[in-house]
C-alpha cells in the first residue's frame, strides 16, 4: 500500500511537461540507436553522460531509462525486417520474424514485437514496483553452482535453434564456443587465442559477432548469389495483427515475461538467456510446431517479451543492491553516482521520491514507446521497398560504425570482416548462424561459472547440486531432455498403429517439421 | 563437465543411424552440389579452427595449483569436438558429392565482386583515420551498392553522401561519439 | 533514421514516370547538397569557439582505458566536469579491456600532443605486468596522481569469521579452503589477497582467489554465501556495508577511513599490508617540459579546488594529489612492488 502511495506521488512528479519531454527524447533516441546494428543504448548513454552536468537528476535519469527501454524496443526492427539484429538480445527474433517478413507478414511480426514489448515492459515495471525485494533475494541466492545449472538449462534449449541438420548446427555452435574462448581468461589472467593482437585481449564483443554473422554474412551472400537488385521482401496484406495472431501471441508474451523478468534480475542473467529459453519453450508448447523455422508468430512474441521484461529485471539488482548487471546498467549507475546517489539497499529510503519518479516514468515511457512504435511499423515495413543494394550498403555503413565505436581500431574492423567470411561459409553450407551467437554468449559464462564453482569447493563436484535451487534446475534439465523423448515415443507408437509400415521416429518428426 | 559441451543437444536424439548422418537429414530433399561443397568447406574451417584451438590449449599452463580446472581444459574440449565435427562434415560431403544434383555454379564475376567488396572494406579501414568518417563511409556505401548492382552511380553517391552526413551529424555532433575527421574537418 | 528511410525510399519513386519526374530525380542531389551545407555549418560553431591559452584553443581529450562505469571512467568523467571551468569542453572516450593495456597500446601510438591525456592507476601497473604487455607506462609522461580508493576485506553478514585474526587463522590452517572473491585476475584485489598471504607466511600462489569481471559480480558470489571472504574497493561496497549485508573486517589504508570509522586497518590487526588503489593522469611521451609543467599545474590546481574536494567526498575517494618527480618515484616503486607480488602469485 505504501508502495502504491509512493508510486502515485511518483506519477504526480513525473507528469510535468519537462519530465515528459525528457522521457520522449529518451525513448526516441533509444529506438533509433536500438534500430542501428552495433550501436546500443550503453554507448549512447555513456556519450550523453555529460548532460548530467546540466540537467537535474530526475530529468536525466528519466531520459537515460527511456533510452534503455527504447533500445530494447528498437532492437527487433532490423532483426525482423532485414535479418540483421542490432544486438544479441534481439537475435532470436530474427529466426521467426524474418521468415514472417519474407512471407509478407513483416508488419504483423513488428506489431507483435511492439505490443509484446509493451506488455512485458509494463508487467516488468509492475514487478519492479512490487516484487523488487523478492527478486533481489533470488538474485542474491544465485552463486556459481546455480549459474552452472542455469547455463546447462540454456544449453539444453539450444537444440531448438540447431536447425534441421544436427551436425551443421553443432558446427555452428562450436565456432561460437571457439570465438568465446578468445581473450584473457577471467580466472587465470592468461590470454587465450589472442595471436598477439591487443584488440583481441579483451575477447570479441558479442555485438561484433552478431553484426558480422548476420549483417555481413547476409551482404556477402547476396553479392555471391547476385540478388542485390531485388527488393528485399514483398509486403502483403493490410491487417497488422489478425484475431488468430492475437490468440497465439498473448500467451507467448506472458510466458516470455515470466522468463525474462526474473532471469534479467539475476546478476549474470542478462537479456539474452531468457530469449533462448523463451524460443525453446514456445517451440515446445506450440500447437503450430511445424511452422517453427518458417515464421511462427509465437517465436517472435515470446523472445521479444522476454528481452523487454529482462530489461526491467536488470533494474531490480541495480536499484536494490546497487549491482549493475548489464553494460547499460553500469552506465546508468555512473549517472546515479555523478549526482552523489549510491544505488543500493538505502536508495529507496534515502532518495525515495526521485526513485519513484523514475519508476513512474518507466510506465509512461512504455506507453510512449507503444504509441511511437505502432505507427512506425508501417513506415519500417516500407523500408522493404528499397532495393537490396541500398539496404545492404547502408547496413555496412552502420555495422562498421558500430564496430568502430566499440573498439576504435583497424584490427577491430578486420576481426569483423573475418567473422563475416565465417558467416558466409556457414550460409553456403546451409548451416544456421544463431547457434554460433549462443555459443559466444553461453560458452564463457558456463566456463567461468563452472570453474568458479569448482574452485570454491576445491574441486568437489558435489557443489553443483549443493542447494535446493540447483537441484530444482537440474530436475528441470532432465525433464527438458526427457519430455521430447517421451512425446516422440508416444507419438511414434500412435503413428505406427495408424500406418502399416513402421516409420523411423525422427523421420516422422522431420516430416512434421516440413509441412 | 556437464554444461558446456553440446552433448545435451546430441543426447536426446534417438533413432540416429549408428555411424551415419542423422535420419532427419536423410528425409530432407537432397542437397545440391553447391551446398554439399559448402558443408565440406565448413568442415575444413572447423578443422583449421580445431588445430588453432588445440595448439593454444597445449601452450597454456595452469596458473596456480589452487584451481582444479585450468585455463586449458575448455579449449581442449572445444578443440576436440571441433575436430570430430569437422571430420564428420568433410566425410559427409565427400560421400554425398557424387549423388548430389548439380547446381548452376557461381559465376566467376560474382566471386570477383565479393573479392572487390573485401578490398573495399579493408580499404575503408585503412582510409578511415586518414580521409575521415564522411568521405570513407560514403565511398564504402557507394562502392558496396554498385557491387551489389545499383543502377545509377551518381544517384547512389548522392544517397550515400546524404546518409553518411546525417549519421555523422547525429552521432558526432549531437551525441558526442567521436568519429575520425579528415583534413577538411569531417 | 527516419530521414534516412525517407531518403532511401526515393529511388523507387523516381523511377515512376509521371509529372514531377525531373524534380524527383533531382531530389537526391538536393538533399545531398543540403547535407553538405549541414556539415560545414556545424563545423564553424563547434568547440573551436571556446579558446583558452594553455592548449592553443584545442580541445582536451581524455582516454578512459576501461568500459563506461568503472573507476577510470568515473575518474575521467569527474575530471571532465572539474576541468570545465578551466579548459572548456573536454572529451572523454573509452577504450576498454585487459586492465587498461588495450587502451594503453592505442594511447602510446598517439602523437605527442599535450591535449591527449589518459587516466591510469595501480590496476594498469598490474595488468602491464600480468599480461606481458609490450607497451608500458614508461612510454608515457606521468603527470599526477589524484585519488586513492582503499580496499576493504569483507565477509558475509552471517559468517562465523568475526575478525581479521579469525580469517588469518583459517588461512594458516588450510589456505586453499579459504576462498576469496574479488575483481579481475591480477587486479588490485588479488594483489591485496596475495600481500596478506605473503605477510602471514603463506604462499601467495596458493590463495584460492575467485576472479570476477567486476566488484558487483564478486559481491553476488559473496552474498550467495559461497565464498569465505571478499576484497573490494571501499567505494564499491560501502552501501552494502552500511546496510549490514556484509561485515567489514579491515581496510588497507594506513589510517582508519572517515567513511568507515569502526573498521580497523590491516596494520592495526597485525597484518603488515598497506595498499591504495591510486588513480592518476598521464600525457604522451615526448611532450615539451613547458607543456608538462603547465598540465601538472593545471591538474594540481584543479585538485585543490573546492569542486574537486566535493567530488572526492561524494565518491568516497581519498585525496592523493602528487605531481612531478615525486609521482615518478612513486610510480617506479609501485611497479617494482606489484611486479614482485604478481610473480609470487604466479601471474608475473
Amino acid at each position: 500500500m505504501d508502495q502504491l502511495g509512493a508510486l502515485m506521488q511518483g506519477f504526480a512528479d513525473a507528469v510535468t511537461l519537462g519530465n515528459l519531454v525528457w522521457a520522449l527524447v529518451g525513448v526516441t533516441i533509444g529506438t533509433v540507436v536500438g534500430v542501428l546494428p552495433g550501436i546500443g543504448p550503453a554507448l549512447t548513454v555513456a556519450m550523453l553522460l555529460p548532460l548530467t552536468f546540466r540537467l537535474d537528476p530526475a530529468s536525466s535519469l528519466i531520459m537515460f531509462a527511456g533510452i534503455y527501454y527504447g533500445g530494447m524496443y528498437g532492437g527487433s526492427t532490423t532483426s525482423i525486417l532485414l535479418n540483421t539484429p542490432g544486438e544479441s538480445a534481439s537475435m532470436v527474433s530474427a529466426l521467426e520474424g524474418n521468415k514472417m517478413a519474407r512471407a509478407g507478414r513483416g508488419a504483423a511480426a513488428l506489431a507483435t514485437a511492439a505490443i509484446g514489448s509493451f506488455v512485458a515492459g509494463t508487467i516488468g515495471t509492475i514487478g519492479l514496483t512490487f516484487l523488487a525485494p523478492a527478486v533481489a533475494e533470488l538474485a542474491v541466492g544465485f552463486g556459481p553452482p546455480e549459474y552452472v545449472a542455469l547455463m546447462a538449462l540454456s544449453f539444453v534449449t539450444v537444440s531448438a535453434l540447431l536447425g534441421r541438420s544436427l551436425v551443421k548446427g553443432a558446427a555452428s555452435l562450436l565456432i561460437g564456443l571457439a570465438i568465446g574462448l578468445v581473450g584473457i581468461d577471467a580466472q587465470s589472467g592468461q590470454a587465450r587465442l589472442d595471436f598477439g593482437v591487443p584488440a583481441l585481449l579483451d575477447g570479441i564483443d558479442v555485438v561484433v559477432v552478431v553484426v558480422a554473422l548476420f549483417a555481413l554474412g547476409e551482404t556477402f551472400e547476396r553479392l555471391l548469389r547476385g540478388t542485390g537488385r531485388e527488393t528485399v521482401e514483398p509486403v502483403r496484406g493490410r491487417a497488422v495483427l489478425s484475431r488468430e495472431d492475437w490468440r497465439r501471441s498473448w500467451p507467448a508474451w506472458l510466458r516470455g515475461t515470466a522468463l525474462g523478468f526474473p532471469i534479467g534480475g539475476l546478476p549474470a542473467g542478462g537479456a539474452d538467456v531468457p530469449t533462448f529459453l523463451s524460443y525453446s519453450l514456445e517451440r515446445r508448447l506450440s500447437k503450430h510446431r511445424s511452422q517453427f523455422g518458417k515464421g511462427a508468430i509465437e517465436g517472435v512474441a515470446g523472445p521479444e517479451a522476454a528481452n523487454n521484461a529482462a530489461a526491467a529485471g536488470v533494474l531490480v539488482p541495480l536499484l536494490t543492491i546497487g549491482l549493475p548487471t548489464s553494460a547499460t546498467a553500469a552506465v546508468i549507475l555512473t549517472a546515479f553516482q555523478s549526482y552523489g546517489l549510491q544505488p543500493g539497499p538505502q536508495l529507496f529510503t534515502e532518495s525515495g521520491p526521485l526513485l519513484w519518479t523514475l519508476i513512474a516514468s518507466l510506465y509512461i515511457g512504455n506507453v510512449m514507446l507503444l504509441v511511437l512504435n505502432l505507427p512506425l511499423v508501417r513506415l519500417w515495413a516500407r523500408l522493404l521497398t528499397i532495393p537490396a543494394y541500398g539496404i545492404y550498403a547502408a547496413v555496412l555503413v552502420f555495422s562498421t560504425l558500430g564496430t568502430f565505436a566499440s573498439g576504435g581500431t583497424f584490427d577491430d574492423l578486420i576481426v569483423l570482416y573475418a567473422l563475416g567470411l565465417v558467416a558466409l561459409v556457414l550460409r553456403l553450407a546451409d548451416a544456421p548462424v544463431a547457434p554460433a551467437v549462443v555459443g559466444v554468449i553461453l560458452g564463457p559464462l558456463a566456463e567461468t561459472q563452472l570453474r568458479r564453482a569448482l574452485a570454491l569447493s576445491q574441486g568437489d563436484p558435489a557443489v553443483l547440486v549443493s542447494s535446493p535451487l540447483t537441484v530444482t534446475l537440474w530436475v528441470l534439465i532432465v525433464l527438458a531432455l526427457l519430455a521430447p523423448l517421451a512425446w516422440r515415443l508416444t507419438r511414434g507408437v500412435r503413428e505406427r498403429r495408424r500406418t502399416a509400415p513402421p516409420v523411423p521416429v525422427t523421420a516422422v518428426e522431420s516430416q512434421a517439421d516440413q509441412d | 563437465m556437464s554444461s558446456p559441451d553440446p552433448d545435451p543437444a546430441t543426447g536426446p536424439r534417438p533413432g540416429e543411424e549408428p555411424g551415419g548422418a542423422p535420419a532427419a537429414v536423410a528425409a530432407d530433399p537432397p542437397e545440391d552440389r553447391r551446398t554439399v561443397l559448402g558443408g565440406g568447406a565448413l568442415g575444413l574451417l572447423l578443422l583449421v579452427g580445431a588445430v588453432l584451438v588445440l595448439a593454444e590449449a597445449a601452450a597454456l599452463h595452469a596458473a596456480t595449483d589452487a584451481t582444479p580446472l585450468g585455463p586449458a581444459v575448455f579449449p581442449a574440449l572445444v578443440g576436440a569436438l571441433m575436430a570430430v565435427v569437422g571430420v564428420a562434415l568433410v566425410v559427409r560431403a565427400a560421400r554425398r558429392l557424387g549423388a548430389a544434383p548439380s547446381s548452376e555454379p557461381i559465376p566467376l564475376s560474382r566471386v570477383l565482386r565479393l573479392a572487390g567488396l573485401l578490398v573495399l572494406l579493408v580499404g575503408f579501414a585503412v582510409a578511415l583515420p586518414l580521409a575521415g568518417y564522411v568521405v570513407s563511409s560514403t565511398a564504402l556505401f557507394t562502392g558496396a551498392a554498385l557491387l551489389l548492382g545499383a543502377p545509377r552511380p551518381w544517384h547512389t553517391l548522392a544517397y550515400g553522401w546524404t546518409l553518411v552526413a546525417v549519421v555523422y551529424l547525429v552521432f558526432d555532433r549531437l551525441i558526442g561519439l567521436t568519429l575520425p575527421a579528415g583534413p577538411w574537418g569531417f | 533514421m527516419d530521414s534516412t528511410g525517407r531518403d532511401m525510399d526515393e529511388p523507387g519513386a523516381a523511377a515512376r514516370p509521371g509529372p514531377g519526374r525531373l524534380v524527383r530525380s533531382l531530389a537526391p542531389f538536393v538533399t545531398a547538397a543540403l547535407a553538405t551545407v549541414g556539415l560545414f555549418a556545424v563545423q564553424t560553431d563547434g568547440e573551436r569557439a571556446q579558446a583558452q591559452e594553455l592548449l592553443d584553443g584545442r580541445q582536451l581529450r581524455l582516454m578512459a582505458p576501461a568500459e563506461p562505469g568503472g573507476g577510470w571512467d568515473q575518474t575521467a568523467r569527474e575530471l571532465q566536469a572539474a576541468l570545465r571551468d578551466r579548459v572548456g569542453r573536454a572529451e572523454v572516450y573509452n577504450v576498454g579491456g585487459a586492465g587498461g593495456t588495450i587502451g594503453l597500446s592505442q594511447y602510446v601510438r598517439l602523437p605527442p600532443e599535450p591535449t591527449e591525456l589518459m587516466v591510469t592507476g595501480l590496476i594498469m601497473v598490474g595488468a602491464i605486468e600480468s599480461n606481458d604487455s609490450p607497451v608500458t607506462l614508461e612510454q608515457t609522461t606521468p603527470l599526477v596522481r589524484l585519488t586513492t580508493d582503499y580496499e576493504v576485506i569483507v565477509v558475509p553478514a552471517d559468517s562465523p569469521v568475526q575478525t581479521t585474526a579469525d580469517l588469518v587463522e583459517l588461512m594458516r590452517e588450510d589456505i586453499g579452503a579459504v576462498s576469496i572473491a574479488g575483481g579481475s585476475a591480477g587486479g588490485v584485489e588479488q594483489i591485496t589477497a596475495g600481500l596478506i598471504a605473503a605477510d602471514i607466511g603463506a604462499d601467495p600462489a596458493e590463495v584460492n582467489y575467485i576472479a570476477h569481471s567486476g566488484g558487483g559480480e564478486a559481491l553476488t558470489t559473496l552474498l550467495s554465501g559461497r565464498a569465505t571472504a571478499g576484497v573490494s574497493g571501499v567505494s564499491e561496497i560501502q552501501a552494502q556495508i552500511d546496510a549490514g549485508q556484509v561485515r567489514a573486517l579491515a581496510v588497507s589504508s594506513a589510517e582508519r577511513l572517515p567513511g568507515l570509522p569502526e573498521v580497523p586497518t590491516l596494520l592495526e590487526e597485525g597484518v603488515d599490508v598497506e595498499l591504495a588503489n591510486w588513480r592518476g593522469v598521464v600525457a604522451p611521451a615526448g611532450i615539451s617540459d613547458e607543456d608538462e609543467q603547465a598540465l601538472e599545474d593545471l591538474l594540481m590546481e584543479m585538485a585543490d579546488s573546492p569542486q574537486w574536494q566535493e567530488t572526492l567526498q561524494r565518491r568516497g575517494w581519498g585525496d592523493a594529489a602528487l605531481a612531478g618527480p615525486e609521482f615518478e618515484a612513486f610510480l617506479a616503486e609501485e611497479t617494482a612492488r606489484v611486479g614482485q607480488v604478481l610473480d609470487d602469485i604466479g601471474l608475473g
